[in-house]
């Protein structure tokens, strides 16, 4: 039994509002509980995040296939996302799924990320 | 009049305009280029033109234009500049003309009809001394003083056509037939064919051998800087021409917004950038990056994505999507909301099978993850406004396994992970959404307290507690329910209630009062004064008030009038009450010998219900008749849930211990159609049907609930009994 690190128990004095710096720490706490629980997931080869340069902030492939998918992925993205806007400018690209024979290579982009995951569905 | 000096000097001319309304006179100034040991280096000339050739062409030119002002000495500088060069007045003859008149036509605040005027008297006196056909145009170097009348003074500029400068005339060498000089021309052309005729053996004509002079080429190089050439390449699509617009319309309003505007440059080379970058910086950024909300919704977003790949045949099942070989049908939109938009997602309600194979029970999935292990389900229940949202209550049934319980939101996109948890000081016992309000939990746990927490907020803290009321619940809340009800009585009108049943014997009321959420309490206080008249003891009950009270297990209310109810208590007595009596009940139907876990009516037939027990059965009554009608004991465990089927009037599920029981009351009254059993050292718990879907949800004490689909079923939903 894990204890959950981001339920607070449900006691009536402990309704303080958290300090700014709490707060953060545990929206940090969560994303760190997600991202782990995402790399953990059934068929998940790895997971990336890079940000707007192209340096992986965290990765749970090695160094060169991380640089690698990024600069591949991140063109890619942008190539999509001008495709999107080229039809409609108010549309904007979300979301990214490239599936191949091997896996399928998941795609949320951003303006000051990547967040790339490569999932081996298995089917 | 000035002499014309010697050919060997290239000298301009110039005229000089004096400020005098004297005679107009010009004066020729030579040239001279001396370089630094002072030798007279001016460059020859090297043509001569006839003077009288350029003359006269020169002076319409003059007459007909307006030269006055050509600052003076710029423009002498700019001539002393091109005489390196080599600019020869004479070769360049049609150039300086050109040139003249350009700089000719500058001018500059002067009077101008009398240089107009004086312009054609140079022009006519001038005779062959004006050696070169340049029209250099210069001033001497007195400027002429501007005074400030001179500046104010209105100036007429007149401009003037000038006469046209013909660079190359080729005249035709053909004529119309039409025209008036054909004729001529025919006649010319005649003359001229009997020329050449005669030509041949003439005396008049005379071969001879000519030399043509060449004249001296000289080579001119030029140096110039090399011109730097840059190649810029844009591509203009039609979102960066959106994007450009509307970012000079936010920089106009003020409005602070901290993104960049996507620009042009969006193209970004990697390379070159991940080469300067400070440490620290990085890490700052990247910090904010994981924390900003994006990254959240992100993550969200990729972990539904995920599940979707891994569970899709499964929740594609659950959908009733037809059976495909390919994984199309994926039917999981991504919803941005996850909880009280309502899913917009097709059903398929008809199944039909073609083959005749036995109704049975397939497992789908389960909802489980590792907080919930070891928990016993106690109660599950789903939301009213979105259908694939579902709470589960964890928390143990008896006095001695108490531990902390646990309540869960789980989302059908998610089998994994729940999407809220509430963690709680006590088992919880009873759960139940909001139908008014639909992001509203109800929780009620083994202590009395009852929690209402709000879903929609990633908060977890209840919103209320019910913990520091004067009537709280001492006993266990067995059961929670929302119920919409006429409240003629105090004025609302159609106010949704939380009626709680618990262990202390009480059925109260709660409400939620506008504002703040306080809860006001208002009970019907149940005094359970038993018609046993068999047993003495019981007796007692209603005169004291500090009488013991059966505890209260369950309750469900009439679905066609919401004033009555039926309760059912630990001794196995189920009551049914009205809202508006609170001491007594309208009747007692009793049957069974134990515990009555859990009361339900019919949804379709709303005459009868269904009540079960821990004495192993489960008893159908009608609604007039306080014998029951059939009862169903198939099992020698106790059986802890029931539920009708929402789709069949004939169809309900229970669970036992061991063992989950469908029973289709069309089919047999005597067997369950189908029976599964659980995995060993598992007890069933908790059922639920699904309503938009043909699957039951069944919970154990394991922690996890099972979705089942339930196949094969013949539908048959007929609503009478």
């Amino acid at each position: 039994f894990r204890p959950c690190p981001i339920a607070t128990v449900a006691r009536r004095e402990s309704r303080s509002h958290a300090g700014d710096s709490s707060c953060a720490s545990l929206a940090m706490a969560e994303v760190e509980e997600t991202l782990k629980r995402i790399q953990a997931h059934k068929g998940v080869i790895g997971t990336i995040v890079v940000n707007a340069e192209g340096i992986p902030i965290r990765t749970t492939l090695d160094n060169s296939t991380t640089v690698q998918y990024a600069g591949l992925l991140h063109q890619l993205t942008m190539k999509a996302r001008s495709t999107v806007r080229d039809i409609d400018p108010q549309n904007d690209l979300t979301f990214l799924r490239i599936r191949s024979k091997k896996h399928e290579i998941m795609v949320a982009p951003d303006k000051e990320y990547l967040l790339i995951v490569i999932q081996n569905p298995c089917e | 009049m000035p002499e014309f000096s010697s050919p060997r000097f290239l000298h301009h001319e110039g005229y000089y305009k004096a400020r005098t309304q004297a005679n107009f006179y010009y004066c020729y100034l030579n040239i001279q280029v001396f370089d630094e040991q002072g030798k007279d280096v001016t460059p020859r000339p090297l043509y001569r033109p006839e003077p009288s050739a350029s003359l006269h062409r020169q002076s319409k030119i003059l007459s007909t234009q307006d030269f006055s002002g050509a600052t003076g000495s710029d423009f002498l500088s700019s001539l002393s500049m091109h005489q390196t060069s080599g600019v020869n007045a004479s070769l360049v003859g049609p150039f300086s003309r050109t040139y003249g008149s350009s700089s000719i036509s500058k001018s500059t605040t002067s009077t101008t009809e009398s240089i107009a005027d004086e312009i054609v008297e140079p022009g006519s006196r001038r005779d062959t001394a004006i050696s070169l056909s340049d029209v250099l145009v210069r001033r001497e170097e007195i400027k002429e003083q501007l005074t400030k009348e001179d500046i104010d003074k209105r100036v007429d500029i007149y401009l003037t056509e000038t006469e046209t400068i013909w660079l190359l005339d080729m005249p035709t060498v053909m004529v119309s037939i039409e025209s008036e000089d054909a004729e001529k021309v025919k006649e010319r052309n005649k003359d001229y064919i009997e020329l050449c005729k005669n030509r041949v053996g003439n005396d008049c004509f005379v071969e001879r051998m000519m030399q043509t002079l060449n004249g001296a080429p000289k080579n001119k190089e030029v140096q110039c800087d090399k011109i730097l050439m840059e190649d810029k390449g844009i591509m203009a699509t039609s979102w960066d021409l959106y994007d450009s617009f509307n970012a000079l319309e936010t920089t106009l309003a003020p409005s602070v917004t901290e993104r960049k505007s996507i620009t042009s440059s969006s193209i970004i080379d990697l390379e070159s950038v991940i080469l300067a970058r400070i440490h620290e910086e990085e890490e700052d950024h990247s910090e904010a990056i994981l924390k900003s909300e994006k990254f959240q919704q992100d993550l969200f977003f990729m972990e539904r994505v995920l599940m979707e790949n891994v569970f899709q045949p499964k929740l594609a099942a659950y959908r009733q999507l037809p059976e495909e070989e390919e994984e199309e049908g994926e039917e999981e939109e991504e919803e941005q909301k996850e909880i009280v938009v309502g899913s917009s997602i097709l059903l398929d309600l008809s199944e039909a099978p073609e083959e005749i194979l036995p109704p049975s029970l397939e497992r789908l999935w389960s909802y489980t993850c590792e907080l919930t292990n070891g928990h016993n389900v106690s109660c599950m229940a789903w939301n009213k406004l979105n259908p694939d949202l579902l709470a589960v209550g964890y928390g143990q049934f008896g006095f001695q396994e108490q531990k902390k319980g646990l309540a869960c939101c789980w989302s059908l996109k998610n089998p994994m992970w729940p999407e809220r948890i509430y963690q709680c000081d006590h088992g919880v016992t009873a759960l139940d959404f909001s139908l008014a309000n639909p992001n509203l939990l109800a929780v009620g746990m083994y202590s009395g307290t009852i929690a209402i927490y709000n879903v929609q907020t990633h908060n977890t803290t209840a919103l209320l507690d019910s913990s520091e009321s004067f009537d709280k619940h001492i006993g266990p809340v067995w059961q929670l329910k929302w119920i919409e009800q006429d409240r003629g009585t105090t004025g609302d009108d159609k106010g949704e209630i939380l009626i709680s049943i618990s262990g202390d014997g009480r059925i109260t009321k709660w409400l939620i009062r506008k504002g703040l959420g306080c809860t006001d309490l208002m009970k019907l206080k149940r005094t359970a004064s038993e018609r046993k008249k068999l047993t003495g003891e019981k007796e007692k009950k209603s005169e004291a008030l500090i009488s013991r009270q059966p505890p209260g297990m369950c309750f469900d209310f009439d679905p066609r009038n919401t004033n009555i109810y039926l309760a059912g208590t630990e001794e196995g007595h189920i009551h049914k009450c009205s809202c508006s009596y609170n001491e007594q009940f309208l009747e007692t139907y009793q049957a069974h010998k134990g515990p009555v876990y859990k009361i339900a009516w019919n949804p379709f037939s709303t005459d009868m219900f269904l009540s079960c027990s821990a004495d192993w059965s489960i008893i159908l009554w009608r609604q007039d008749s306080l014998r029951p009608i059939l009862t169903f004991s198939s099992t020698t465990n106790v059986v802890h849930d029931i539920m009708w089927s929402p789709k069949s009037a004939f169809v309900f599920a229970a669970v036992n211990e061991g063992r989950v029981e469908i029973w289709d009351l069309s089919v047999s009254t005597l067997d369950p159609l189908i029976v599964t059993f659980a995995n060993p050292g598992v007890k069933f718990t908790t059922v639920l049907f699904a309503r938009n879907t043909d699957c039951i949800l069944i919970g154990d004490s394991d922690g996890i609930v099972s979705v089942y689909e339930l196949r094969n079923m013949t539908a048959s939903d007929s609503n009478k009994v």
